[in-house]
């Protein structure tokens, strides 16, 4: 009987919380869908995502325009960079050319060697050298040097005091190695001509000159500085 | 006793309910199945207790159970992109029919025989 009556209680109790539960979601769910009012959500959404597309259309739009903008920039400053490239390349190249030519690198290549030395009967001079130098050049000679001294734009040959220097610093003395870059025969019979021609002039005076072919002749850089002080670039100015 | 429990029940849950914070609307929709299917069980439970076959275990699993199962399979099926909801409503809200179908029939009977137990008193009162 007492067990019974407390299964009955407990069963009351159960059925009680069944119906505390069902009653508060069964709310819970009434008032979740009146505030929500679903059909005006459907009619909202679906004018919502009528506008959702648009807006998402003139994005995309506006986004891939940005894109093939972005894309076209890219390829400019691609084409700008491969021209820089370019012109920086051919920048390089103009560089080591002149400082080639200018004697900034060593060189190498075919030409003469032509050897002055002092004698009992005839001390060489700066002049002759000047000469030597000149006539080199007359025949097309590219790079020179005495003593692996490089004869550049601005060199100058002395003999302050009976001493001979060659770009103001550089002592030289007999005997002088004159190297000079360039085509081997033009310079060779330049200096080779009959009683005109350097040699023979300078043998008619008594000096011990020797010159020689070679095929590899390695002539040095200028190792001065290269200043310019009143030179200036451009056109003139008042 | 049952019918107290089941009317303060019903009070306290409403007032929970009201005064409960309001659910996100994309939840809504498992709870809304939920509540389907607790009230499956709720008139299953009122059909066998009119057969008198209930029972509080089965009554209680099934209630809790069928939620939760319910919630489950609508989930799955919005993973799925497959509305197993629907096939849930379905099935519940048949069911729901058939208990209620057993509960009017049940008092149906009971109001018919009433009705012939009294014209037949009256029958009799009247032959006597």
């Amino acid at each position: 009987m007492q067990k019974e009556k407390k299964d009955y209680i407990v069963m009351s109790i159960i059925i009680g919380v069944v119906c505390v539960i069902l009653l508060a979601v069964m709310f819970m769910q009434f008032k979740t869908v009146e505030e929500t009012d679903i059909t005006a959500i459907e009619n909202m959404r679906e004018v919502e995502l009528r506008t959702a597309i648009s807006e998402w259309k003139t994005k995309y739009e506006e986004t891939a325009e940005k894109l093939e903008a972005n894309r076209k920039l890219i390829k400019d400053y691609q084409e700008k960079i491969e021209k820089n490239e370019e012109t920086s390349s051919l920048i390089d190249y103009d560089l080591k050319e002149s400082d080639m030519i200018l004697g900034k690198t060593d060189v190498y290549g075919e030409g003469v060697v032509v050897t002055l030395e002092d004698n009992s009967e005839c001390k060489v001079t700066y002049s002759d050298l000047i000469e030597l130098i000149n006539e080199l050049r007359y025949a097309g000679a590219e790079a020179i040097s005495i003593n692996d001294a490089r004869i550049i734009n601005m060199t100058e040959i002395s003999q302050p005091n009976g001493v001979m220097t060659i770009n103001s610093e550089t002592r030289v003395h007999s005997p002088y190695v004159v190297k000079a870059i360039g085509n081997q025969t033009y310079l060779s019979s330049t200096l080779n001509l009959k009683d005109s021609g350097f040699i023979d002039t300078c043998r008619a005076r008594g000096m011990t000159i020797k010159l020689e072919q070679v095929k590899n002749v390695p002539i040095l850089k200028y190792n001065g500085e290269m200043k310019t002080k009143y030179m200036m670039k451009g056109e003139e100015k008042e | 006793m049952i019918l107290i429990a089941i009317v303060i029940g019903c009070i306290l849950g409403a007032v929970i309910g009201i005064s409960a914070p309001m659910i996100p609307y994309t939840y809504s929709g498992y709870l809304a199945i939920a509540i389907i299917a607790a009230l499956d069980s709720v008139f299953g439970g009122l059909a066998s207790t009119v057969n008198k076959n209930f029972d509080l275990k089965i009554f209680v699993s099934g209630f809790f159970g069928n939620a939760i199962l319910s919630i489950l399979l609508t989930y799955l099926g919005q993973k799925l992109n497959v509305d197993i909801y629907l096939a849930a409503i379905v099935v519940f809200v048949g069911r729901m029919f058939n208990n209620l179908a057993i509960i009017r029939r049940y008092y149906l009977e009971k109001w018919t025989n009433r009705n012939q137990n009294q014209t037949q008193e009256q029958t009799t009162g009247e032959e006597k």
